[in-house]
């Protein structure tokens, strides 16, 4: 400070080792900060400055108070709101700066200060400054978070465009669009895309686009430019538009290698207009395909279970047609067995041949007991010849007849049925169903 | 399955559709059951054809006020 107070304040006058008391000039401290404002002032009417940011804090009026420091010295400095406004950076403590300003005089304080009108970042251009210090900040806000982004619709309804009618990013995309979907509904919103006001008009139209009924995909960008021409894609306001389109939304900016803000928040990136267009129907194609596939396969697998019904429902007949002629066969079977087994039940016939015989037997009481006793041996070897007949009472007697499985022959030879053949076996009460399980041969 | 007999959204189509081929292809579904299946995926698979043709060949473009005007000569103006 005590090199301020060597500068003169007025024309240096002699002063005589004793000046009267009347002639000593007593300034008011205000009339001295006063003075020194208004020489400071002149002194340092533009001045740029280097330094390193510290203890800076925006206050509730908008301005920015902050100290500049090098390792030895520092200043305290403002930059009123209208200045720090106009930055697209935002200055942080520890910031390597260059600032452009006046030195002034806070008289309430006497307090000297740097007055400045603007500050660019050292090193480091301000835009990539602002670029780093943006993504850093959404990325922390987790606009970039991968599960925020949305995937495309299927099949677009309308597609919406936000873009300047003027450049060659609406021509690009329109052009891919009818040559890859010609039927494609596209709804434009014009918007400035370079120039100061461009980014909240930008904003402004993704909100307006999201809102349009039908709308469910939306490219914003444009064409190629410097980094300044494409600097609206690198403005929060539009980023923080993109992030709220109620919609998936493609970027579109520029060319393949200038990535913007715009592209990090984007639901999908495209490296031109072009592309995102075709991006936006590049899967009817697939879908066109993919429901081909669909439909046939939905085809191929009703046939099949047709088929495998008709064919069940054949086998189910021809077993069923089996069943009804082995059933009627079976009928007709036992209808014959019974009538036979009536036909050779010789039991009745054997009833009335006794009668006779033992009426005959009484009118031969009075033969001779030769020809009696020889007349009761024919009787009785008559009875035992027709019992012996008579199926039933060998049955009775624990032997059995075996059948073949239809019922249709006796089986008396072993060799004339197989293994595992099926025999029918009729006792004197009931009937089995067996499996030949052995056989022997005499 | 749903039998709702319209079908208002592409996508919901094609998720119903694949779901009706995984039923038919491991499913030993009944035949009245298979069969219906099949009459609605035939039915969906025409509804996403048609939806793949049916949009309308259109631009318009939303003005500030939000009004949207039919603009199919953009084209040839931006073309020129």
């Amino acid at each position: 400070m005590s090199s301020l107070f060597d500068l003169p304040f007025e024309e240096p006058r002699p002063e005589p080792a004793a000046a009267p008391p009347a002639a000593r000039r007593v300034l008011t401290v205000s009339d001295l900060n006063a003075r020194i404002r208004l020489l400071l002032e002149e002194q340092f009417i533009e001045v740029w400055v280097e330094g390193e940011l510290s203890n800076s804090k925006v206050w509730n009026t908008g301005h920015m108070y902050f100290t500049l420091k090098d390792a030895t010295a520092q200043i305290r400095g403002v930059m009123f709101r209208s200045a720090l406004r106009a930055l697209r950076f935002k200055p942080q403590d520890g910031l390597r700066v260059i600032a452009r300003g006046r030195v002034s005089v806070y008289d309430q304080k006497g307090e000297y200060q740097l007055v400045c009108e603007h500050l660019e970042p050292e090193g480091l251009g301000a835009l990539q400054l602002a670029f780093e210090q943006l993504k850093q900040r959404l990325q922390a806000a987790g606009l970039f978070d991968p599960r925020r982004k949305r995937p495309l619709p299927a099949l677009p309804r309308k597609i919406g465009v936000v873009t300047s009618l003027d450049g060659a990013a609406v021509r690009d995309i329109i052009q891919v669009l009818r040559r890859r979907h010609p039927n494609a509904h596209i709804v434009i919103r014009p918007t400035r895309v370079q120039g100061d006001g461009a980014a909240l008009d930008i904003a402004r139209a993704l909100a307006a686009i999201g809102r349009v009924p039908g709308v469910d995909v939306v490219i914003v960008g444009r064409g190629g430019g410097s980094i300044e021409d494409l600097w609206a894609f690198n403005e929060e306001v539009v980023a923080r538009a993109i992030a709220g389109c109620p919609v998936p939304t493609i970027s579109a900016v520029g060319h393949e290698t200038d990535v913007t803000i715009a592209d990090f928040v984007a639901d999908l990136r495209a490296p031109t207009p072009s592309a995102a267009a075709e991006m936006v129907v590049a899967r009817k194609d697939d879908f066109c395909a993919h429901i081909d596939r669909l439909a046939h396969r939905v085809q191929a697998a009703a046939m099949a279970r047709l088929h495998r019904s008709e064919s069940r429902l054949r086998a189910l007949e021809a077993r069923s047609g089996t069943l009804r002629g082995q059933v009627a066969a079976r009928q007709r079977n036992y209808q014959s067995l019974w009538r036979a087994l009536e036909r050779f039940d010789l039991r009745r016939r054997l009833g009335r041949v006794r009668t006779r015989l033992v009426a005959a037997d009484g009118r031969l009481t009075g033969a001779s007991d030769r020809s009696r006793h020889r007349a009761d041996g024919r009787l009785r070897a008559t009875a035992a010849r027709l019992d012996a007949l008579s199926p039933l009472a060998v049955l009775g007697r624990g032997y059995a007849v075996c059948w073949n499985a239809d019922r249709t022959a006796v089986v008396r030879d072993a060799a004339r049925v197989a293994d595992g053949d099926r025999v029918r076996v009729t006792l004197a009460r009931g009937e089995l169903d067996c499996h030949v399980i052995d056989r022997s041969h005499d | 399955m749903s039998t709702d007999p319209t079908v208002k959204d592409f996508e919901a189509a094609i998720a119903e559709l694949e779901s009706i081929v995984k039923k038919l292809e491991e499913g030993d579904l009944p035949l009245e059951t298979s069969l219906q299946l099949y009459e609605r995926g035939v039915q969906l698979s025409r509804f996403c054809h048609s939806r793949l043709e049916e949009a309308e060949r259109r631009i318009e473009v939303l003005n500030e006020r939000g009004q949207l005007t039919s603009s199919e000569n953009l084209k040839l103006e931006s073309e020129k």
